[in-house]
């Protein structure tokens, strides 16, 4: 793989993201009220602390790291679905989320289903359909499109969710976890269309815990470790490096 | 799918992000998506009786057993026809649109917590969602509209060009259910107990807005009549009522519901985007 041309897509700046959740009070009622404290506890969780990384045209980043490390709140907060505690995130373009299938209806036929999510997305109507037979051929679901989609296989409606979420190539995708969906042949297929994006000069992030994928198809690595980045670099340098630290992790817990 | 992604990217120049969008540029995001609001809930009602042997009729049947059910316990039991010539008319309008209304903020309560899946996972003008609320719950309305308008011609009532005002009347419903869902929408994405009080809430309003009896017969106090004038639902009900069965109406009436539509709409946009930013955390 080349090394990432120089031009900028997305520039994330000091960004820090900070959650607030409701803590499972471990003190029943009645402890509380002896104790004076009637009011529920709040608790911050830090899930993204001075995060600072570019994106280059014609590339894709490889994101790395343990669960719960802050890899899918730092794509939300790209996308600009999360409020930023601090920093700042510019790019040329609004990221777009990998999927739609939050917004598909499992009682409904899969065509019925490539129009609402193709509206989630912000498709027109004629442009989904103009569209519909070209995303239903990707998807490989010919057979099947009119029956409903909870009758389809998880691997089917993956490839109804990958087809619809692409079919317009973006500009700077983010992928979380989606790619180890589906047989063989769809595999080659999203492999296409994410060089599709790149070669438009788009740029992709890519989440993953297959590390074999990360090296094989990203132009960097960045490692992130309890939402601080760890390392940013050759794929080829950082992925042997957390493999290196999860496993002394592992033998110091056990040993 | 954005402004900034429709516009030609220049490479050298980085938009933020983060920053939210101006209102106009929201509201015109908002119009760009227009069929987002209409094309789903559509396609959510289809979904809705698929499994059921009467299958889409039901839409036509629930409201006719609406109507059937109280015209027996209040009209033929308790006989609160005291002072309405066309009882039955006179509850079908007061039933057909009261239940509008609260199929609107029952449902606007709970659909920003139901989407967050969708919140989460895709940028989009999130007052999408209440706008689909109503327009679901209206175009569920339509056939219980034309099952009221039939059930009031075979009680009698002739047509005439006032029932052409009850379009205008309708316009407001809709304003007004638009604003209430979206006050409702923002209050129940942050306070869950809302969705546990609006039962109760909304009783209160079906007994304060005269669907079921007459406020002119039964409330004799002039006070407690100015206050009716105040209740938005009583306003648009006693509005129907008079374009299609020629109840009397006050002219407050007709006040509080031109001022309840005008208003109600801006101040729940204004509510809902202040809000806009924290709906997915």
């Amino acid at each position: 793989m080349t090394g990432p041309p120089a031009d900028v897509t997305v520039r994330v700046d000091d960004v820090h993201v900070h959650y607030r959740v409701y803590e499972d009070p471990r003190a029943g009622l009645k402890q509380n009220f002896s104790q004076g404290r009637m009011r529920r506890q709040f608790s911050t969780i830090e899930a993204v602390r001075g995060v600072t990384l570019d994106l280059h045209e014609s590339e894709t980043l490889g994101l790395i790291g343990a669960n719960g490390s802050g890899k899918s709140t730092l794509l939300a907060a790209m996308t600009g679905l999360l409020p930023l505690k601090s920093g700042t995130i510019r790019g040329r373009s609004r990221p777009c989320l990998l999927g739609v299938s939050s917004a598909l209806r499992a009682a409904l036929s899969g065509r019925r289903n490539i129009l609402i999510g193709g509206l989630a997305l912000g498709f027109t109507r004629a442009e989904i359909e103009s569209r519909m037979d070209e995303i239903i051929d990707f998807a490989g679901l010919r057979n099947a499109i009119d029956r409903p989609m909870r009758t389809y296989s998880s691997g089917m409606r993956a490839r109804l969710n990958f087809a619809i979420a692409t079919a317009r190539i973006p500009d700077i995708l983010l992928i979380d976890e989606a790619l180890a969906v589906g047989d063989e042949d769809f595999r080659v297929r999203s492999a296409r269309r994410i060089d599709e994006v790149r070669a438009a000069a788009g740029s992709v992030v890519l989440v993953s815990h297959n590390m074999a994928e990360i090296e094989r198809s990203c132009h960097r690595a960045a490692w992130l470790d309890n939402g601080v980045l760890r390392a940013v670099g050759e794929p080829g340098e950082v992925v042997p490096a957390y493999l290196a630290s999860y496993s002394s992790s592992r033998s110091r817990a056990s040993g | 799918m954005d402004d900034a992604t429709s516009s030609q990217p220049n490479p050298r120049d980085l938009v933020d992000l983060t920053v939210p969008p101006s209102t106009g540029a929201y509201l015109r995001e908002v119009w760009r998506r227009r069929e987002f609001a209409v094309v789903v809930p559509a396609q959510d009602l289809r979904a809705q009786n698929m499994d059921t042997a009467l299958g889409q009729l039901w839409h036509l049947v629930n409201p006719a057993l609406l109507v059937g059910v109280y015209f027996f316990i209040f009209g033929v039991l308790l006989d609160t026809r005291r002072g309405v010539d066309n009882f039955l008319g006179f509850l079908i309008v007061g039933i057909v649109l009261f239940h509008l209304t609260q199929r609107v903020v029952q449902d606007a309560a709970v659909c920003m917590v139901r989407n967050m899946g969708l919140i989460r996972s895709i940028q989009f003008p999130r007052i999408l969602l209440p706008m689909a609320t109503v327009n679901g719950q209206t175009l569920a309305f339509l056939p219980a509209l034309a099952v009221a308008l039939l059930a009031i011609l075979a009680t009698g009532e002739r047509p005439s060009l006032r029932w052409l005002l009850v379009l205008g009347v309708l316009a407001a419903v809709y304003l007004f259910n638009l604003g209430a869902a979206l006050v409702v929408a923002r209050i129940g994405a942050s306070v869950r107990d809302l969705e546990r009080l609006l039962p109760h809430l909304l009783r209160l309003l079906f007994y304060g807005s005269g669907v079921i009896f007459s406020v002119e017969a039964f409330v004799t106090s002039e006070a407690w009549r100015r206050a009716f004038a105040l209740n938005p639902v009583y306003d648009l009900i006693t509005c129907a009522r008079w374009c299609l069965l020629g109840t009397g109406v006050d002219q407050s009436v007709v006040i509080g519901m031109l001022a309840w539509c005008a208003v109600l709409p801006v101040v729940g946009f204004i509510a809902f985007r202040s809000a806009e930013r924290r709906f997915g955390s």
